[in-house]
C-alpha cells in the first residue's frame, strides 16, 4: 500500500516537475506569479525606505 | 546361502529362510531369534515384540529403487541411548542386493553395505568428531559425522542379514553429505561395517501409496492414558515417537516408554510462570498447507553476561512429516525445520564467522549453551529440566540457521522469521502480544524504499537533462542603462521607462538591476507592463553595497546588482516601469536593467530532488536504526552490518 503510495507520489513531483518546466513555471523569488505567493529566497536587503 | 525349511530349534514351529542372506529368522511362533550357521541351526533366545509406531511400511511390502525390485523382509527396531526408537527394514532386491531401509522420526534412509578399498580402514569410534568429514571412505560424495552414539537391539521381526543378538549394544556412527547422502558405521563388528545410500522419499522407492492409508487410520487413534501420579487423563499425540510428557492435571513429568507411562518427578516452575501464548493441542495451518498440530512446549534460555534470556518453543507434529519446531521469542515468530548438515558448509576464513547454506551466507549472530528451563506436553527425546546443548545461530533475515550440539549429535535446523499476523492466521487466532525489539533474523521490510525508491530520483535527473533543450538556454532580451535624475526630496520616487521588448510565453524571466552603488543603497520599484493588456507585474529589487577596512582586513556587503525572477508571463511586448529611491537622492543614480528568459535557476530540480529524497532517506536511517538494535542483542556486536531483507 505505501509502495503504491510512495509510486505515485514519486510520479507526481516527476510530472510536477516537468510541467512546470515546460510552461516556465518557477518557484520564484519575487511577482505576484510567484508560486509560493512570497519571496523564496530573500538575501537580506538592510537598507531601504 | 539359499532358501531353507526348518523347524524353530526353541519351539519346533514351521520356519523358513525364504532370502538367501538372510543370517537371523524371528520365529513368528515363540518370537526366538534363530541363527543359520554351518553347524545348524541356534537358538539367539527371545526378542521382544516389535513396538508399534506410526510407520507406514510393513513387512512384506515391494518397492523399487534404481529400477531394482525389493521386497521388506525383516525389521529391527533399534533403541537410542537417550531414548526413543527407530526402525531398520531390511530390503531383499530380486537382483541380489540386500539394502537397509532406515526410519527414524519419519524420515528415510536406504543405504547398503559398502566395502572399505584394499587396505583402507574405518576411523575408529572414538576418533570420530563431530562435524569432521570422514576421510578414505568409498562414497562419491564427503560425508561428515552428524551423530555417533550407542543403539540396542530392541525387537525384531521377519528375516535379519545378520547375527542380531536381543538386548546386545552397539555403537554405531551416522554420516551425512551433499543432496542428501547419507552413511552409517556400525561398530557392532569387528572391523566395523560401513553402509552408504541417500535420504529417500517413500515415493522415490515406490512405497508411496503405502502412505495414506496406514498414517490415516493411525492419526484417528491418539491414545488416551491415565497420569500415574495423579490418575488424571492424558491424550498423547504421538504415543509411539514420544519419550516424555507432562501432566496438564499435577505438573508430573511422565516417562513414556512404548506407550506405557512412568512417574519421573514433580516438575520445578521457573521463577515466572511460563505463559505459553498457544496452547498444547492447537492445530495450525501454514503457508503450504500442512496442519500441524502443537504437542509440546518448553522454556529455553542462555545466560549472556549474567543475564539469563528465555524464549518459548512448540513442538509442532504432523504424522506425515514428522516435528517441526515454533519459536517465541520477544513475541517474535520462527517456523522451524530440521536441514542436512553436510548441507551447512563453516566457512573459517574472514573476519566474521559465517556458514553457507544453499548459497546463501549466515552471519554468526549468537554461541552460548541453551538450557530447558520447563516443559509441558510431549516430546521425541527424553527431555530433562537443566538439559544444556551448546546452540549457534547464523543470520541471514529473515532466515535463521542454528546448530546445536551435544557431545554425541549435531543437528542444523533453518529457521524462517514468521510475522504475528502469519501465526494469527495459522492457529486462527488474534491479538497476539506484539514483539519488541528487532528480532535476529526479523526482515527489515522498507527496503524498496532505499533501493527501487531512488528510480524517481535518477528519472529527475534524465527529465531535467531532456528539459534543458527543450525549454531553451538562458536568452537576453533587454539590456539597457537608464539613468534615474536627482529626487526632489528622500520621499519622492524618480521613474523612469525602458525600450519596448518581446517576451516569449512559457518561459521564466529573470530582471537584473545593477548600479554602482558604495556605501549606500537603492530601493528598486520595477513594473513589467504589457503594451497590449497593460497588465502589470510588479517585482521589488533593492540593491545595496557596503565595503570598508576594519581591523586591517577589508570587508563588503552586498552587492552592486540584485535580481527578480518571476514565472512565466504571457507573450507579447512589455516595457519596465522603474521608479526607485536611493541613499543619494540629491544625485542621479544610474542603473543597468537586463531581462532574461529560460534562466535555469535549478530551483525547481533542487525542491524536486529534496522532496524525491526524503522517503529513501528516511528509509535508509531507519535500516541503520534497525540494523543497530538486531545487533545490539549479539554476542558478536555490530560486526556484521547489514543484512537482506525479504523483498
Amino acid at each position: 500500500m505505501f509502495k503504491k503510495l510512495y509510486i505515485v507520489f514519486g510520479l507526481l513531483v516527476l510530472i510536477g516537475y516537468a510541467t512546470a518546466g515546460w510552461f516556465g513555471w518557477e518557484v520564484a523569488n519575487s511577482g505576484s506569479r510567484s508560486r509560493l505567493g512570497m519571496p523564496f529566497i530573500y538575501n537580506g536587503f538592510h537598507g531601504g525606505k | 546361502m539359499t532358501t531353507l525349511k526348518s523347524n524353530c530349534p526353541s519351539c519346533g514351529g514351521p520356519i523358513e529362510f525364504t532370502a538367501g542372506s538372510t543370517i537371523v529368522l524371528v520365529c513368528p511362533f515363540c518370537r526366538s531369534a534363530v541363527a543359520r550357521t554351518d553347524r545348524g541351526l541356534q537358538d539367539l533366545g527371545k526378542v521382544a515384540e516389535i513396538a508399534e509406531t506410526q510407520s507406514p511400511l510393513k513387512l512384506g511390502l515391494k518397492g523399487t529403487f534404481n529400477g531394482e525390485r525389493f521386497e521388506l523382509t525383516g525389521r529391527a527396531q533399534m533403541r537410542h541411548e537417550l531414548g526413543g526408537y527407530w526402525d531398520e527394514w531390511y530390503a531383499t532386491f530380486s537382483n541380489g542386493w540386500v539394502g537397509w531401509l532406515a526410519e527414524a522420526q519419519g524420515r528415510f534412509y536406504l543405504t547398503f553395505y559398502q566395502p572399505m578399498s584394499d587396505g583402507a580402514t574405518v576411523p575408529s569410534f572414538a576418533s570420530l568428531q563431530l562435524g569432521q568429514f570422514v576421510e578414505g571412505i568409498p562414497s562419491k560424495t564427503p560425508l561428515m559425522v552428524q551423530e555417533k552414539g550407542t543403539a540396542t537391539s530392541a525387537a525384531a521381526d521377519g528375516e535379519i542379514p545378520y547375527k542380531l543378538v536381543p538386548g546386545e549394544k552397539s555403537d554405531y556412527a551416522d554420516l551425512a553429505g551433499k543432496h542428501d547422502a547419507f552413511g552409517t558405521i556400525d561398530y557392532s563388528s569387528e572391523p566395523p561395517w560401513l553402509f552408504i545410500g541417500k535420504h529417500v522419499t517413500l515415493a522415490e522407492i515406490g512405497l508411496g501409496d503405502a502412505l495414506p492409508v496406514t498414517r490415516e487410520a493411525r492419526q484417528v487413534s491418539s491414545e488416551a492414558m491415565r497420569c500415574p501420579n495423579c490418575g488424571g487423563p492424558l491424550n498423547l499425540v504421538a504415543p509411539d515417537q514420544s519419550e516424555r510428557v507432562t501432566c496438564p492435571n499435577c505438573n508430573s513429568l511422565l516417562d513414556v516408554n512404548q506407550g506405557n507411562l512412568t512417574y519421573l518427578k514433580a516438575l520445578a516452575p521457573p521463577p515466572d510462570q511460563p505463559d505459553f501464548v498457544l496452547p498444547v493441542g492447537a492445530d495450525g495451518t501454514f503457508a503450504d498447507g500442512t496442519k500441524y498440530r502443537i504437542i509440546g512446549a518448553m522454556v529455553r534460555s542462555v545466560t549472556i553476561e549474567g543475564i539469563k534470556y528465555f524464549w518459548h518453543e512448540y513442538l509442532l507434529y504432523e504424522p506425515t512429516i514428522g516435528f517441526r519446531w515454533l519459536v517465541h521469542s520477544d513475541n517474535h515468530w520462527n517456523f522451524v525445520e530440521p536441514v542436512n548438515a553436510a548441507d551447512v558448509i563453516q566457512n573459517t576464513s574472514g573476519i566474521v564467522q559465517t556458514v553457507t547454506y544453499n548459497g546463501q551466507t549466515f552471519k554468526i549472530f549468537q554461541d552460548a549453551p541453551a538450557v530447558v528451563e520447563y516443559v509441558k506436553g510431549e516430546f521425541y527425546w527424553r527431555v530433562e529440566q537443566g538439559e544444556t546443548v551448546r546452540a549457534a545461530d547464523y543470520i541471514a533475515p529473515p532466515k535463521m540457521l542454528s546448530l546445536e550440539m551435544t557431545a554425541g549429535e549435531m543437528n542444523w535446523s533453518l529457521g524462517t522469521y514468521m510475522t504475528n499476523g502469519e501465526v494469527e492466521k495459522a492457529f486462527g487466532v488474534r491479538g497476539l502480544p506484539r514483539p519488541w525489539g528487532v528480532a535476529p533474523n526479523q526482515p527489515f521490510t522498507g527496503r524498496f524504499y532505499y533501493t527501487w525508491g531512488f528510480l524517481p530520483v535518477l528519472l529527475l535527473l534524465i527529465v531535467a537533462i531532456f528539459l534543458i533543450p527543450l525549454t531553451g538556454l538562458t536568452n537576453t532580451v533587454l539590456s539597457q542603462q537608464i539613468v534615474l535624475p536627482p529626487m526632489t526630496n528622500s520621499a519622492a520616487p524618480q521613474t523612469i521607462f525602458s525600450q519596448t521588448f518581446d517576451l516569449k510565453g512559457n518561459r521564466n524571466v529573470r530582471i537584473t538591476a545593477t548600479a554602482p552603488l558604495s556605501n549606500s543603497w537603492a530601493d528598486l520599484d520595477v513594473d513589467l507592463v504589457n503594451d497590449q493588456s497593460q497588465d502589470v507585474e510588479s517585482v521589488d529589487i533593492p540593491i545595496e553595497y557596503y565595503n570598508g577596512v576594519e581591523d586591517g582586513e577589508s570587508w563588503s556587503e552586498g552587492g552592486q546588482d540584485q535580481d527578480a525572477i518571476l514565472s512565466s508571463l504571457p507573450a507579447g511586448k512589455y516595457t519596465l516601469r522603474v521608479e526607485g529611491t536611493w541613499q543619494n537622492w540629491q544625485q542621479q543614480m544610474p542603473v543597468t536593467v537586463k531581462v532574461e528568459q529560460s534562466v535555469n535557476r535549478g530551483v525547481n530540480f533542487c525542491g524536486a530532488f529534496v522532496l524525491l529524497l526524503i522517503i529513501p532517506l528516511l528509509n535508509l536511517f531507519r535500516k541503520f536504526s534497525f540494523e543497530s538494535k538486531r545487533w545490539k542483542d549479539s554476542m558478536f556486536g555490530s560486526g556484521s552490518s547489514g543484512g537482506s531483507d525479504d523483498e
